[in-house]
């Protein structure tokens, strides 16, 4: 295939290009105004375009016809887009990016009290735990799996609640401005990583396909057997687990050793 | 784009409802299973199409409304899997009695490049003549069906391109509403008992 092929989006989405225009359009002119450092704006950009490019390419074809891609999109999804992200910093010059009536528009939302309520729930560092091994696990019982892999509709849910709860669990962990303490946070990242193994352990060992959608609808990859191809995916969460939470807490612990203390 | 993949989008709210509601029940216990098969009912779209028959004919989906239709993908020089399906998927039909008349087999080749509409024909005549039909077009046109239902599908770049298929059989009722896969561990009895249904059911 040509290069420039693979940029064709292979299911296109408004919600993707519009989302990803617009806050890519804010991070611009927030750059402009606030100072931001190089290796900011490269976790960014890198960030997000690699959330678009496995949402919005011809990759988005083979995530549907192989698991182990199905692996790496949600891993791209889930774990290292908003992980670029939220390492970047980007709140303060999205926020500069705004234009007036947008500033006023998140400090009416910001305002609103159930908001306030669902936001200190979803934060909370049992629930943020429990709802991002929640979400994988989900999403990879074999039934739900199955209709998430047919129904269009089911698709897209299930890769925008991994990149909205990705962002909310790493902005949680990695703001170094939480009202959690950073030991706390170092648990939360801990604390993922054992049940993502067990996921990946299960599939890896189960000896029959867990996921026959991908046989029903046809694979992307002929020479490819289907345990093969489980055992792959089954292995992406197993090592990815442990392997993302080491590095968010390296950087933790880097961020804080390097903070000012106070005596 | 999205017109062209969905069709006009009926984003009906009961059908929305019944997928909500079948997903609740997949959560909870499928002991009230109703059919056999893997009922599909309001995940994939309607039947829609617009290709060229073995006959060379063009046809789209109204052709074929008011028929139970099972849609394959395939092509005829495939070892194995294809002439296996279309051999059980005629023993189905056999085994539909009267009901054989309101049925139809669609098996759309992926390799429209070497399969006509006359090798379609010669090929198709073998197994189940007269309850099936080839279907061909041009590329753009098959890869829209297959993306319509998923199914994998990548033009032949070189003559020695592997091509994979989807295994699965996809079942429309009469009205053209996706019900059922049908895969290849599903036996003719089982297939046979929930088709049976389906046609008694939209008599």
């Amino acid at each position: 295939m040509n290069p420039l092929q693979w940029l064709v989006p292979w299911e296109s989405s408004f919600a993707v290009i519009i989302i990803t225009v617009v806050t890519a359009i804010l991070f611009i002119r927030g750059s402009l105004k606030c100072r931001l450092l190089f290796r900011q704006k490269l976790c960014f950009w890198i960030g997000l375009l690699s959330l678009y490019a496995v949402s919005h390419t011809q990759i988005d074809y083979y995530a549907e016809h192989a698991f182990f891609v199905h692996q790496l999109q949600s891993l791209v999804l889930h774990h290292l887009g908003p992980f670029l992200i939220v390492l970047s910093c980007p709140k303060e010059a999205l926020l500069a990016g705004f234009p007036v009536a947008g500033k006023r528009l998140i400090r009416m939302v910001s305002g609103w009290k159930p908001g306030h309520y669902l936001v200190n729930v979803l934060l909370h560092p049992a629930s943020a735990v429990i709802l991002f091994v929640g979400l994988i696990a989900f999403w990879l019982l074999p039934s739900i799996h199955f209709i998430a892999m047919l129904d269009w509709r089911i698709y897209r849910l299930m890769n925008w609640s991994m990149v909205l709860n990705g962002l909310l669990f790493w902005g949680l962990v990695l703001n170094s401005h939480s009202k959690w303490s950073p030991g706390s946070r170092i648990g939360m990242m801990l604390a993922v990583i054992p049940p993502q193994i067990l996921i990946g352990a299960l599939i890896f060992f189960t000896p029959h396909e867990l996921y026959p959608i991908y046989t029903l609808c046809g694979r992307a990859f002929t020479g490819m057997s289907s345990i093969t191809d489980q055992q792959i995916g089954g292995l992406i969460l197993w090592m990815n687990a442990a392997m993302m939470s080491v590095i968010g807490i390296l950087i933790l612990i880097h961020k804080e050793l390097r903070a000012p203390k106070l005596v | 784009m999205h017109d062209r993949l969905f069709g006009k989008r009926n984003l009906k709210f009961g059908r929305t409802m019944r997928s909500v509601a079948l997903t609740l029940a997949l959560i909870g216990c499928d002991t009230e299973r109703q059919w056999q098969l893997h009922d599909i009912t309001g995940h994939l779209p309607d039947l829609r199409f617009s290709l060229m028959s073995d006959a060379g004919q063009p046809v789209t989906d109204q052709t074929y409304q008011g028929y139970l239709v099972m849609l394959f993908f395939g092509f005829t020089n495939c070892q194995a899997e294809c002439p296996s399906t279309l051999f059980r998927l005629a023993k189905i039909v056999q085994g539909l009695g009267d009901s054989e008349k309101r049925t139809r087999i669609l098996f759309v080749t992926l390799d429209p490049g070497r399969d006509s509409p006359q090798v379609l024909h010669r090929y198709i005549s073998a197994f189940a003549s007269g309850h099936a039909v080839g279907l061909t077009g041009n590329e753009t046109g098959i890869e829209n069906l297959t993306k319509r239902y998923r199914a994998a599908y990548r033009p032949r770049q070189t003559d020695t391109d592997e091509l994979s298929h989807s295994a699965a059989v996809y079942v429309f009722d009469p009205q053209g509403h996706a019900r059922f896969l049908v895969t290849p561990d599903d036996s003719i009895v089982t297939v046979v008992g929930d088709l049976r249904r389906l046609l008694d059911s939209s008599r």
